[in-house]
């Protein structure tokens, strides 16, 4: 009992420091670049990030911007993903805070941007003028407009699926809504789970894009978001109720009791064969095939529901994050340097290449085949994961509103229609259409 | 004489006595202080503002509080946690303390193990209620976990439920867990005060020809409000306050559908989930409430078993 007394504490005293803005204070950096090479002009500068998971690969990658750059040394700081956004706000109001960050992307970037933490790169790094539109959003002030990030990756949502099990029982990659379901149906008669879909306490942020994968199409995808923006729908429209009910309807397919599943029981039913389809988002196949290597994945795209008013088949996606540079930075010109090469080829393949991801810099073709395909894919019918690139700019987040009702849906608390007003009554009382 | 003198000592040095205090003191009151007065003014100071991020943007007043009770789905989530912490004390109250008063009582009369028993019962409060949580939700998984494969083996599958994703089983899970994990804390309390009521006055009523039951009512029960109050008190406190185990079990929503959302869940989707522009004000201004809430009836309560124990002199 003494216990949950302090965990309450600590939560305020982590309110307090996150809000404190430590001022003054030893430099880090500058004290890393007198200890560090003998070379005496040497800069170091810090880069943080919330990818502990890949400090091997910036490791390499960032050996490479050495080599052209000999003067500038940069040392990779990667944090805890849950309590990054807290650390680089505090880290960003002092002076041993980073050269350059790893920035969330959207409304997640907001405080940064609103706080004054960072420096606008419109007109510095001339390269991010060649970058897809619809990923420098992710790395712009909402209210000002302004670039504050070289965006470094995206994400592309799709069904993968096992080949093996599809092959054993007679399967090809659905053309068709119809062919799906009945493919769902033969696998679930078989004894395998259709979907490996989790709606557990860990994996309710899957849900909106669960959503998206089977329910993009349905709702009018692109022309639907436009429409939102603009005012001229709202999240009543039948077209999204509809695309809600598609959820509930594939249920059946989904494993049993999957309010009470979890991301790592999916993982772990696709990876052993015991699912044979596996919605979800690219940042996936890295962690799938490490669980199974000798899997063989292939990816198809959802083929649009019954009423959907697009017919061809669509892959949503959204841009993953972006680095920029500290506004408080001691060392502006190195950091600038570093952000530029980030926005070159060189930079995006050898991202692409480490750490298995889609780089965002334009050009760049991922040399994983299934990975290529994604690309492919995305670069042909692209479009917004709406909830997360246009709702999260207010609280309460469009996405986060949504997946407590769809969970509640899938719990059989709530239905379709109720979970679509749920989503407007939360986004409309701060949510400005036309803006 | 040598005798008087030493007597008056303590008198008469009594200002470098002080001095000698505060040394002790000081440390422990500065460390108190640090990390528990200044966090508490400066929540109370930041949800009187507006916020950017963490650039203050003038005074907001009480509109983060109005924030907290008028923005959907806020509203609605502020009471639903708050009746769940109620709840949870209430389940509490009824299962962890009187089994913990039961165990305690049978320790008492029957000597055998008690010194093994006493501390088998407190184990699961050595360790951390994160640990526990995750521990109970592997074994409660319904696709991997042995809770349900036990009770498909012995036959017992319409008991093979998903305990954890079910609306109705999540929160009495998680209070039976909670509860297992303390019991041993009210049952070492209720020990210490049972071995503190004289012998006699059971005898006493022995021979007034009192019953096993209403020796027990009339004369343990009354006896033990000073513990009572202590273990009330100290549960109300724990279980507004609960969060880690919640959190591992029942995710930082407080799945299945909200059926397991507390304040503290609350607290750290407003302040750390979201993390929005206003996240700092509006999570300041709920942790402002709640330690309002749980210190005013604290002390309340404190008053209220005060006067209980006193009647009883």
């Amino acid at each position: 009992m003494k216990r949950g007394w302090i965990a309450g504490a600590i939560g305020v005293l982590a309110v307090a420091l996150a809000a404190c803005a430590p001022g003054g204070g030893a430099s880090g950096q500058n004290g890393d670049a007198q200890g560090g090479e003998a070379g005496g002009d040497k800069v170091t500068l810090s880069l943080w990030s919330w990818r502990v998971e890949d400090v091997k690969a910036y490791d390499k990658i960032l050996a490479r911007f050495e080599e052209s750059h000999p003067k500038i040394h940069v040392e990779f700081k990667p944090f805890q993903a849950t309590e990054y956004n807290n650390i680089l706000a505090t880290g960003l109001s002092g002076t041993a805070g980073p050269d350059v960050a790893q920035l969330r992307a959207y409304g997640g970037l907001q405080p940064l941007v609103e706080a004054g933490q960072l420096v606008p790169l419109d007109g510095k790094v001339e390269a991010l003028s060649g970058f897809d539109a619809k990923l420098l959003e992710g790395a712009k002030g909402h209210k000002d407009g302004k670039i504050y990030g070289v965006p470094f990756a995206y994400q592309t949502l799709q069904v993968l699926y096992n080949k093996k099990l599809f092959g054993d029982n007679g399967i090809r990659p659905p053309a068709t809504w119809d062919e799906m379901i009945a493919a769902a149906g033969k696998l679930k008669a078989a004894g395998i789970t259709p979907f490996a879909v989790a709606a557990g306490p860990d994996a309710t942020w899957t849900l909106p894009i669960v959503h998206e994968i089977f329910g993009n199409a349905r709702y009018g995808s692109t022309k639907f978001r436009d429409a939102l923006l603009s005012g001229d729908k709202k999240f009543t429209d039948p077209g999204f109720t509809a695309s809600v009910k598609l959820l509930k309807d594939l249920e059946p397919y989904f494993p049993k009791d999957v309010v009470a599943v979890k991301i790592p029981d999916v993982q772990a039913l696709f990876a052993t064969g015991r699912a044979a389809m596996y919605p979800t988002g690219s940042f996936d196949l890295a962690p799938v095939l490490a669980a199974n290597p000798s899997l063989e994945v292939g990816a198809f795209q959802v083929p649009p529901p019954p009423g959907s008013p697009v017919t061809t088949p669509v892959t949503p996606g959204w841009a993953d994050g972006s680095f920029g540079v500290n506004a408080k930075s001691a060392h502006q010109a190195e950091a600038l340097e570093l952000v530029k090469w980030m926005a070159t080829p060189e930079f995006g393949q050898l991202y692409a290449s480490e750490l298995k991801q889609l780089s965002a810099v334009p050009g760049v073709t991922p040399s994983d085949p299934l990975l290529a395909e994604m690309a492919k894919n995305y670069a042909a019918n692209g479009a917004p994961y709406t909830l997360l690139v246009d709702f999260r700019y207010g609280q309460p987040n469009g996405d986060a509103v949504f997946r407590d009702e769809v969970q509640k849906m899938l719990a059989g608390q709530t239905d379709p229609k109720s979970v679509a007003e749920s989503v407007q009554k939360g986004v409309e009382q701060w949510f400005k259409p036309g803006n | 004489m040598v005798q008087a003198g030493e007597l008056n000592t303590p008198r008469r040095s009594a200002a470098p006595r002080w001095r000698v205090l505060a040394v002790f003191l000081l440390p422990a009151l500065l460390l108190y202080s640090v990390f528990i007065v200044y966090p508490l003014v400066t929540a109370l100071e930041y949800s009187f503002f507006e916020w950017r991020g963490i650039r203050q943007a003038g005074f907001a007043g009480l509109g983060n509080y109005r924030d907290l009770f008028g923005v959907y789905p806020y509203d609605q989530q502020l009471w639903r946690a708050f009746g769940h912490n109620a709840l949870f004390f209430a389940g509490t109250m009824l299962i962890q303390n009187t089994v913990g008063l039961l165990f305690a009582l049978l320790l008492f009369r029957y000597g055998r193990g008690k010194r093994f028993l006493q501390a088998a019962f407190t184990t699961p409060y050595l360790v951390d209620p994160l640990v526990i949580g995750y521990l109970w939700s592997l074994l409660l998984n319904p696709t991997f976990g042995p809770v349900n494969s036990l009770l498909e083996a012995a036959g017992l599958d319409s008991w093979a439920l998903p305990w954890l994703g079910d609306t109705r089983t999540a929160l009495p899970v998680v209070i039976v867990v909670n509860a297992w994990q303390w019991v041993g804390f009210p049952m070492l309390l209720f020990s210490a005060a049972l071995a503190g009521i004289p012998a006699e006055y059971h005898e006493a009523a022995r021979v007034d020809g009192a019953s096993a039951w209403q020796s027990f009512r009339r004369v343990t029960l009354p006896l033990l409000t000073p513990a009572i109050g202590v273990v009330s008190v100290l549960t109300f406190i724990g279980n507004f306050n609960a969060f880690g185990l919640v959190y591992a079990m029942a995710g930082s929503t407080g799945s299945p559908a909200g059926s397991t959302d507390v304040l503290g869940l609350l607290f750290y989707r407003v302040a750390f989930v979201e993390g929005g522009t206003e996240a700092i004000g509006r999570s300041s201004a709920l942790a402002v409430l709640m330690f309002v809430f749980i210190f005013g009836v604290s002390l309340l309560a404190g008053s209220y078993f005060r006067r209980r124990e006193r009647r009883l002199l």
